[in-house]
């Protein structure tokens, strides 16, 4: 069984696309090297200090892009709390020597960056018990979906839990307690044809807005998006509608299929 | 009501109306700072976070995501003896309103401030380790004093710009007037109406996402127990009934945020703080101005 992945994104309305401060990685993973596939969505605060550099670390390290410094991290407790110290060190010892100002440099030394996450990795494709297991802080969310049926979402938030100050991952060092305390580890068996999505807050509060209202439809259009003109459109529409808030939007959605396709489609 | 966020489409509009009369000139609650200067501390202070949060890219400007008006009633240093006007200084003396990257921009100073990092703590976890907390920081309130209390004259100062900004901007978040004095209004009944008058007149202002937000703090300088957010005037001496009653009541979102703080609130609690100490000012201040979130567009 083999994971396949692609990611949608948009940025706010109104905003430039550099202006997206969401972030994904995929590794879809190498069998013959005992590498596991893994895949990370974050969504870096927008009142954070330089949101963008926080989310391409913490994405490029958690599914292990070639030239890291360390392995990618296991999905345990003790592992999480030595990537969240060494992701804190790095951006410490990458911090600017000097600030364009005094506004920003109280930016970077009271607020520092922010962002949630959602990390996955899936085992065991090759045997009997292919699963996946997941580390969430925040509201960034992942749907595990069967025939057009969700199965479960991880962290298991309703409708009501997304606003106001999530958990996420902070640079400053002190917060890695209340880091760890919010820090929520989930798994799941996965079979052939399985699809997870994973999906920041305000498009996962519009999925669980959708589910509550019984909507049969939801998994099907989300299966079958297969550009970015049609995410753009989709996403369009639903906050012209008033159904999603105006943030940026990130969809990273994994298939689990037996082979490779026989046709690469590439549309320009 | 109160869902828009603020953006560059629709900045919001924060009003600081500061009392600056004689007694302001106390010491307050034996700190050794007087209510006026440990009240520019803290308008400088938050001044300065609605800087930083409308501060996006490294290296970049401030965006435009609030209008920001300062009015000083009491003494005015600029125009001689007691009235209202604008307490920003320097290129912004003068101007009613003044566009946050312009505030950004044009701080009169930046100076040493022993009490910042203590300032600091009081409302948030400490900075960045090791990179300890700042104690210069930009200035662009000065603490001043004198005069009597002029609160309906500064509300009807204000809230005729304030009028005029919410005609450009129907759909922005409701503009919020934080009023912040430690004393009984003097000039009650002024142009024939008393404060409350006024204050009604005041939130009659609305854009289409709601009423105006008036938040009023008093000051304490003798450490009486404070009251925060109450949801009623019962057993609050003068002046407090009259302040709660033109308070008010707080949006979902500046519960949620008070609440976050760990401060208690009740159902139909108002913006208004009694015998407030600095600290509680600055948590004031902050929660007052963190009802909406900001959208960067």
């Amino acid at each position: 069984m083999l994971a396949r992945s692609v990611c949608f994104a948009l940025e706010k309305a109104g905003s430039a696309v550099w202006e997206w401060e969401d972030g994904a990685g995929a590794s879809e993973g190498s069998p013959g090297h005992g590498l596991d596939p893994r895949f990370i969505v974050v969504d870096g605060a927008t009142e954070a200090y330089d949101a963008l550099r926080w989310v391409a670390q913490l994405v490029t390290s958690f599914v292990g892009v070639t030239g890291q410094p360390h392995a990618p991290p296991a999905l345990t407790p003790d592992a999480m709390r030595g990537w969240f110290d060494r992701m804190q060190q790095r951006w410490t010892a990458e911090a600017p020597t000097q600030f364009t100002n005094i506004i920003e440099e109280w930016k970077y030394r009271q607020d520092g960056s922010f962002a949630t996450l959602l990390g996955c990795e899936l085992t065991g494709l090759t045997g009997p018990t292919p699963r996946w297991n997941a580390v969430a802080l925040g509201d960034t969310v992942l749907f595990h979906v069967r025939n057009n049926q969700l199965i479960t979402h991880f962290p298991a938030l309703r409708v009501d839990d997304f606003g106001v100050a999530p958990a996420g991952v902070h640079t400053k060092s002190e917060g890695i307690a209340q880091m760890m305390s919010d820090l929520e580890i989930g798994r799941g068996e996965l079979r052939l044809g399985d699809q997870l999505f994973i999906a920041t807050d305000a498009f996962a509060h519009w999925v669980l807005q959708r589910l509550q209202r019984d909507d049969q439809q939801l998994w099907r259009v989300l299966s079958e998006l297969d550009h970015d003109a049609t995410f753009a459109a989709l996403v369009a529409d639903v906050r012209a509608a008033g159904q999603m808030r105006n943030d940026d939007v990130t969809l990273l959605r994994v298939r689990l299929v037996a082979a490779e396709p026989d046709y690469l489609v590439v549309c320009l | 009501m109160y869902d828009q966020t603020f953006s560059r489409h629709n900045p919001g509009c924060i009003v600081i109306l500061l009392d600056r009369s004689d007694s302001m000139k106390q010491d307050w609650q034996g700190s050794g700072t007087t209510l006026a200067k440990g009240a520019a501390l803290a308008l400088n202070k938050v001044l300065l976070d609605l800087c930083i949060k409308s501060t996006k890219e490294v290296g970049g400007a401030a965006r435009h995501y609030f209008d920001i008006g300062v009015f000083g009633y009491g003494a005015c240093p600029t125009t001689g003896g007691e009235g209202v006007e604008s307490a920003l200084g320097g290129a912004l003396a003068g101007q009613p309103l003044v566009a946050l990257p312009a505030l950004f921009s044009n701080p009169l100073a930046v100076r040493e401030e022993a009490a910042v990092p203590a300032l600091a703590s009081a409302s948030r976890e400490s900075s960045v380790d090791a990179m300890p907390m700042l104690s210069r920081m930009p200035i662009w309130v000065e603490p001043i004093s004198g005069y009597r209390t002029p609160m309906c004259q500064a509300i009807s100062v204000a809230g005729s710009h304030i009028y005029d900004w919410v005609g450009a901007h129907p759909n922005s978040f409701p503009p919020i007037v934080i009023n912040i004095t430690d004393g009984l209004v003097t000039d009650s009944p002024y142009e024939g109406a008393d404060l409350t008058e006024w204050a009604q007149r005041l939130v009659s202002i609305e854009t289409n996402d709601g009423p105006l937000l008036l938040l009023n703090i008093f000051l304490s300088a003798a450490g009486q127990t404070e009251v925060l957010f109450p949801s009623s005037a019962n057993q609050l001496p003068e002046p407090g009934p009259d302040l709660f009653a033109i308070s008010s009541p707080l949006p979902p979102a500046m519960v949620a945020n008070a609440r976050a703080g760990q401060l208690p609130m009740q159902p139909g609690a108002r913006g208004f703080v009694f015998n407030a100490g600095l600290s509680s000012l600055v948590k004031f201040l902050e929660i007052g101005t963190r009802v909406a979130d900001i959208r960067a567009h």
